[in-house]
C-alpha cells in the first residue's frame, strides 16, 4: 500500500530540486507553527471555559465508567459486524444479479441497488423503527439498527464489487470460457477472486461507514457506544470530555480497520501485481 | 461419432467454416470465409494486421459471434449457448496473445482447473497429469509460482499446457508469440512444433513466417476480411499468386 502511494506521488509530481526542497522546508515549518498555535488555542479555550476542570474528567478513572462504555462498544461492534456481514453477502448477490444476462433480474437489482445507495441510512432506520412495527412485525432494537445499516451498505458494496469485476481483464474470462466453464462458474471462480483483491481498500472504507452508521442507534434506543456515552453525559453533565474520549475510541477503531486493509492489500500484493504486469497499460 | 462419419468415405474435417460473414458496424471483418481443417493438419493463417485473421480464429470457439454462415466442429454445428457451447469449447484448446493465465492461481492450479472443474477428473490424477504436461513444456520447476513470477515465454508455455490438459480435438493459437520478447519466441514455437509433430490439429494465426514455412501443412493468406490465397507453404512463400500476397511478403522481407 505504501509502495502504491509512493509511486502515485512520483507519478503526480516531479522529484523536487534544491530550491523546491528549501521552499517545502519553509512552508512545513510555517504550517507546524500554525498547527501548534491551533492546538494551544483550543486547550486555552477549554481552560478558560472550565472544561479542563477535574469534575469533567475524574469519572474516567472509574472502572464502572469504562465498563459502561465497553458494553456500548460491544453493542457497536456486534451491530457493525452483523451489518457488515449481511451487507457483504447481500452486496455480492445484488452485484451478481446486476451483471446477470437475465435482463429482468438485472433491471430489478439495478433499481434495488440505486434505492439503497440513494436513500439516507437514517431514513431506512426510521422505516424499520416506525413503519414496519405498524404491520405487526416485532423486531428487536438490534435488528432495527443492523438491518437498515446493512441494506444501505449493500447497495454501495454491490457497486464496489461490480467495479472490481469490470476491472478484471477480459482475457481472464475468455480463457476460462475457452476451457468450457459456464459463465457463472467463470464469474465466481476466476473473475470474482481477482475483483475482490482489487476492491479491498474500497470495501474497508465502506466498513468504516458501517461503523459510523451504527451511531444512529440512539434513534431505536439500542445501547451502542454513543448511546451509552449520552447516558454518561446526562449523569455527569460532562459533554465535551465524554465526546472527546469516545471520538478517540471511534478514531482508533476505524484506524484499526484501515490498518487491516493495508495488511490485506499487502498480503495479496504479489497477485495484484500479477494482474497489472500481465496487461501493462 | 467421428468414426461413423469416416465410414462414409471422405473424412469429416475437424473444423469447417462455410460462407462465414461478420461485421463490426460498417466494417466487414469477415467476408464469405470458407475453410476446412482436417485431422492432424496444421493450418497457418497469415496476413497484415486488421485483415480479420484473429477474429476468424476467435469465431471458431465463439468468443466472437458470426452474422451468417456456418461453423462445424467434426461435422456438427457450433452450439450458440449453454452447456452445449461450453462442452464444445472444452474440446477446442485456445492460446491467446496475452497468455491470459489466471493471475490469482498457481501455475499448477492454472493447468488443473479445467480438468477438475469441467471434466470432473479427480484432483490427484489431474495434478499428476498437469505435472507431466508442465515437464513437457519445460516449466515443471515453476509449478507452485503465480503467473506474474514467470517470463512471458514461460507463461505462454503454461497456457499451452493448460489447453492440452483438456485433451482438445484441435488447438487454436491467436498470435501466440506477438506479445513476447524476441528471445522468448523460439521456446514457445518449439513447443508448438513438437505438438504439430505429434499430430495435433492446429490453427495458428501468426507473424512468424519461418514457423509457417517449417510446420504448416497449408498456409492461408488473409487481407481485408477475405481469404485471398491458400496453398502449401513452399508454394505460397516462393510463388505467391496474388498481387496482395506478393506485396505483403515483400513488405515483411524488406529488411
Amino acid at each position: 500500500m505504501s509502495d502504491a502511494t509512493t509511486s502515485m506521488r512520483d507519478a503526480l509530481y516531479e522529484a523536487p530540486g534544491p530550491k523546491t526542497r528549501r521552499r517545502i522546508r519553509f512552508w512545513t515549518f510555517v504550517s507546524l507553527l500554525l498547527v501548534a498555535w491551533g492546538v494551544w488555542a483550543i486547550i486555552r479555550r477549554f481552560y478558560v471555559t472550565g472544561q479542563l476542570s477535574p469534575k469533567y474528567w475524574l469519572f474516567f478513572t472509574r472502572w464502572t465508567t469504562w465498563r459502561f462504555l465497553l458494553q456500548g462498544l460491544m453493542g457497536t461492534i456486534e451491530v457493525a459486524v452483523t451489518s457488515g456481514i449481511i451487507a457483504l453477502v447481500l452486496g455480492l448477490l445484488l452485484m451478481l444479479g446486476r451483471i446477470s444476462s437475465n435482463r429482468v433480474l438485472s433491471a430489478v437489482c439495478h433499481v434495488v441497488i440505486n434505492f439503497f445507495r440513494g436513500v439516507p441510512s437514517l431514513l431506512l432506520i426510521y422505516f424499520f423503527f416506525l413503519v414496519i412495527p405498524q404491520y405487526g412485525i416485532k423486531m428487536s432494537s438490534f435488528w432495527m439498527i443492523a438491518l437498515p445499516v446493512a441494506l444501505a451498505a449493500s447497495g454501495v458494496l454491490a457497486e464496489v464489487f461490480r467495479a472490481g469485476m469490470n476491472a478484471v481483464p477480459r482475457g481472464q474470462t475468455e480463457a476460462a470460457l475457452s476451457l468450457g466453464m459456464s459463465p457463472m462458474h467463470v464469474k465466481l471462480k476466476i473473475v470474482f477472486p481477482q475483483a475482490l483483491r482489487m476492491v479491498i481498500p474500497s470495501l474497508v472504507s465502506q466498513l468504516v461507514v458501517v461503523v459510523k452508521d451504527t451511531t444512529v442507534a440512539y434513534v431505536v434506543s439500542f445501547p451502542d457506544m454513543l448511546q451509552n456515552a449520552r447516558v454518561l453525559i446526562t449523569n455527569y453533565d460532562a459533554l465535551v470530555s465524554t465526546y472527546f474520549v469516545i471520538a478517540i475510541i471511534y478514531i482508533l477503531i476505524n484506524y484499526g480497520i484501515n490498518q487491516l486493509s493495508v495488511y490485506l492489500a499487502r498480503r495479496s500484493g504479489t497477485r495484484i501485481v500479477a494482474r497489472t504486469s500481465e496487461n501493462p497499460m | 461419432m467421428a468414426t461413423t462419419m469416416q465410414d462414409e468415405g471422405k473424412q469429416t474435417p475437424v473444423i469447417e467454416l462455410r460462407d462465414v460473414d461478420k461485421h463490426y458496424g460498417d466494417l466487414h471483418v469477415l467476408k464469405n470465409i470458407n475453410l476446412e481443417v482436417d485431422k492432424g493438419e496444421v493450418l497457418v493463417i497469415i496476413g497484415p494486421s486488421g485483415s480479420g485473421k484473429s477474429t476468424l480464429c476467435r469465431t471458431i470457439n465463439r468468443l466472437e459471434t458470426i452474422d451468417s454462415g456456418q461453423i462445424l466442429i467434426e461435422g456438427k454445428p457450433l452450439p450458440q449457448e449453454g452447456k452445449e457451447l461450453a462442452a464444445m469449447r472444452a474440446e477446442l484448446g485456445m492460446v491467446f496473445q496475452q497468455f491470459n493465465l489466471f493471475a490469482h492461481m498457481s501455475i499448477l492450479d492454472n493447468v488443473t482447473i479445467g480438468p477438475i472443474d469441467v471434466l470432473g477428473v479427480p484432483k490427484e490424477k489431474a495434478q499428476a497429469e498437469a505435472m507431466e504436461l508442465l515437464k513437457r513444456v519445460g516449466v515443471a520447476e515453476q509449478a507452485s509460482k503465480v503467473p506474474a513470477q514467470l517470463s512471458g515465454g514461460q507463461q505462454q508455455r503454461v497456457a499451452i499446457a493448460r489447453s492440452l490438459a483438456m485433451h482438445p480435438k484441435a488447438m487454436l493459437f491467436d498470435e501466440p508469440t506477438s506479445a513476447l520478447d524476441p528471445e522468448m519466441i523460439n521456446e514457445v514455437l518449439d513447443v508448438m512444433v513438437e505438438l504439430a509433430r505429434q499430430g495435433m490439429t492446429m490453427i495458428v494465426v501468426t507473424h512468424e513466417m519461418s514457423f509457417a514455412r517449417r510446420v504448416a501443412d497449408r498456409v492461408v493468406f488473409m487481407a481485408d476480411g477475405q481469404i485471398v490465397e491458400e496453398g502449401a507453404p513452399d508454394e505460397f512463400f516462393d510463388h505467391p499468386k496474388s498481387e496482395r500476397a506478393k506485396e505483403f511478403l515483400e513488405s515483411i522481407s524488406g529488411h
